[in-house]
């Protein structure tokens, strides 16, 4: 049985789809089944960052309104076994899609992947409130800024009553918090907020911490995902994120501020 | 302070009592319509229209908002008293709150609370009861009453105790709201609005581990962010109603 994962955040622009690009690419990089769908429908933008906007027919909705199977709308990708990409409809709204379809699709895909990870689209309407219904666990994307973590807040409230899990009173959603754009000399500044605030107003288990860096936009544009980049502070940092997702416990790394070298003062920082 | 129920000079007891109300079934929410109607009736039989108090059940009405406080007003302008509500969704009930009307479960729900609280009156009097009271019987229903609420109240969740006291092990965030009939005890930062004593009752409190409160409010008197004494911010606080102002100090 698959674990259901949503990506969420409520602020847009913090890096989800980046997240769950680079998430679901690692967990298929370690073997585990793994399907991210884009939940953003009308502002499709997971096929870019996974660099497959060229092969992709069918979409969700289209799977939902019975126009194309489910297997035709899967995407394999090209750079990792194991791992399929289920894309969003950029000319369809919201509204086109439905619960009972939603429904329906994860549950096909419960049985054949070991990971079912959704990219929810930013705010709290109808395609975030379905990307995160059936979900199992999910992952709350921050950046290190007050209205970032005031939506976080927000979404983790609706997490605790908006979901199935939440409905029907078992187990609730297992919540991770994933801060990304996290860059320690400005958090030392005062521009941004310390990991240590972010935990106490949130406090939910921390899954990793993801500083800014370059490696990210690179990745983005490009189409590759991060996680790829495996000599990158970032690619690195999603890897151990992905090594928590499957349960083994690391320290945290490149929250502190790094002592510059000589060397690398002279040539420049290692954030690329 | 304490009231001792044994002295002489008591200024008031509380007692149970049914009493003859009419109950004003709406099926509709447009007020213009209720006022036409209204009108009707009252050249029909204008005996009956002399301050007569009223409780308006909303439970026929499918809607998630009233205009309340209009539909009060055309009542009242055909000499009805609006006394409480009974039925509707939250908002309703929030804002019949707000109007200074009580408020009744519907009449499933509302037998059902009456069994679990069969001493009790339900007007909104009580929860002074509750809160004042010292006498050994009313102690249980004012426990009764207590919500406990374990966790963090995240922003745009609401979390309130109709009829006590509401303490939350954890924090209030920024954008939350937590009210209370009685007092409010946050054992945690309090970021979000803390309205305590919704229904009156000045003598509720709110106390908090760390306060970082959007709103303060105790019986209607407020006091926002900006209010309050930054020495007083960050650190364990209690807030009470004293000499007709909101009073705030440090805890301990």
């Amino acid at each position: 049985m698959a674990r259901i994962i949503v990506v969420t955040s409520g602020k847009g622009g913090v890096g989800k789809t980046t997240s769950a690009a680079a998430i679901s690419t690692g967990l298929a990089l370690r073997g585990k089944k793994t399907v991210v769908i884009d939940f953003d429908v009308g502002l499709r933008n997971l096929d870019l960052i996974m660099g497959c906007e060229r092969r992709v027919v069918y979409d969700l909705v289209n799977v939902i309104q019975g126009e194309a199977g489910l297997n035709q709308a899967l995407i394999r990708d090209k750079r990792v076994e194991n791992l399929f990409i289920l894309p969003a409809s950029q000319t369809r709204d919201k509204d086109a899609l439905t619960q009972e379809g939603v429904a329906e699709i994860l549950e096909k895909l419960k049985d054949e992947f070991d990971f079912i990870i959704c990219d929810s689209p930013a705010g709290i309407e109808r395609g975030a409130q379905l990307a995160m219904y059936f979900a199992d666990e999910a992952i709350v994307v921050t950046n290190p800024e007050v209205s970032s973590v005031r939506d976080s807040d927000r979404i983790l409230g609706l997490l605790a009553s908006k979901t199935q899990r939440a409905e029907r009173g078992g187990d609730p959603i297992k919540e991770h918090l994933l801060v990304t754009r996290y860059n320690p000399e400005r958090v030392t500044t005062g521009d941004m907020l310390t990991l240590e605030d972010i935990r106490e107003i949130l406090s939910v288990h921390l899954l990793g911490l993801i500083p800014e860096s370059e490696a990210v936009l690179r990745a983005s544009n490009q189409g590759v995902p991060v996680t790829h980049d495996a000599s990158s502070d970032a690619g690195q940092a999603y890897s151990d994120t992905v090594s928590r997702l499957l349960g083994e416990e690391l320290p945290l790394r490149f929250h502190e501020v790094q002592r510059k070298g000589l060397l690398s003062r002279m040539f420049g920082g290692s954030r690329r | 302070m304490s009231l001792n129920a044994d002295s002489a000079d008591v200024a008031f007891t509380f007692k149970g009592g049914m009493l003859p109300m009419t109950v004003m079934e709406l099926t509709s929410a447009d007020p213009e319509h209720i006022r036409r109607q209204l009108a009707g009736k009252l050249s029909q039989s204008p005996a009956f229209f002399q301050h007569t108090p009223v409780v308006l059940s909303v439970e026929k009405l499918d809607e998630p908002h009233l205009a309340l406080e209009r539909i009060c007003a055309v009542c009242r302008d055909h000499k009805l008293l609006p006394v409480a509500v009974r039925g509707g969704s939250e908002p309703v009930r929030q804002s019949a709150w707000a109007l200074g009307l009580g408020w009744f479960a519907p009449v499933e729900e509302g037998r059902a609370r009456a069994l679990e609280s069969v001493s009790r009156t339900p007007e909104p009097a009580d929860d002074e009861a509750s809160s004042v009271s010292a006498s050994a019987t009313d102690e249980i229903s004012s426990h009764a009453a207590t919500r406990l609420f374990r966790g963090t109240v995240r922003s745009g969740q609401q979390v309130s105790a109709a009829d006590g006291d509401l303490i939350v092990i954890g924090a209030v965030n920024a954008g939350a709201e937590v009210l209370a009939a009685g007092s409010i005890h946050v054992y945690g930062a309090l970021r979000g609005r803390a309205l305590a004593g919704i229904h009156g009752n000045t003598h509720a409190g709110i106390y908090c581990r760390e306060l970082e409160a959007e709103l303060l409010s105790v019986a209607g008197n407020y006091k926002r962010m900006e209010d309050i004494d930054s020495q007083l911010l960050g650190r364990a606080a209690e807030v009470h109603f004293t000499k007709e102002q909101l009073e705030i100090k440090p805890l301990g």
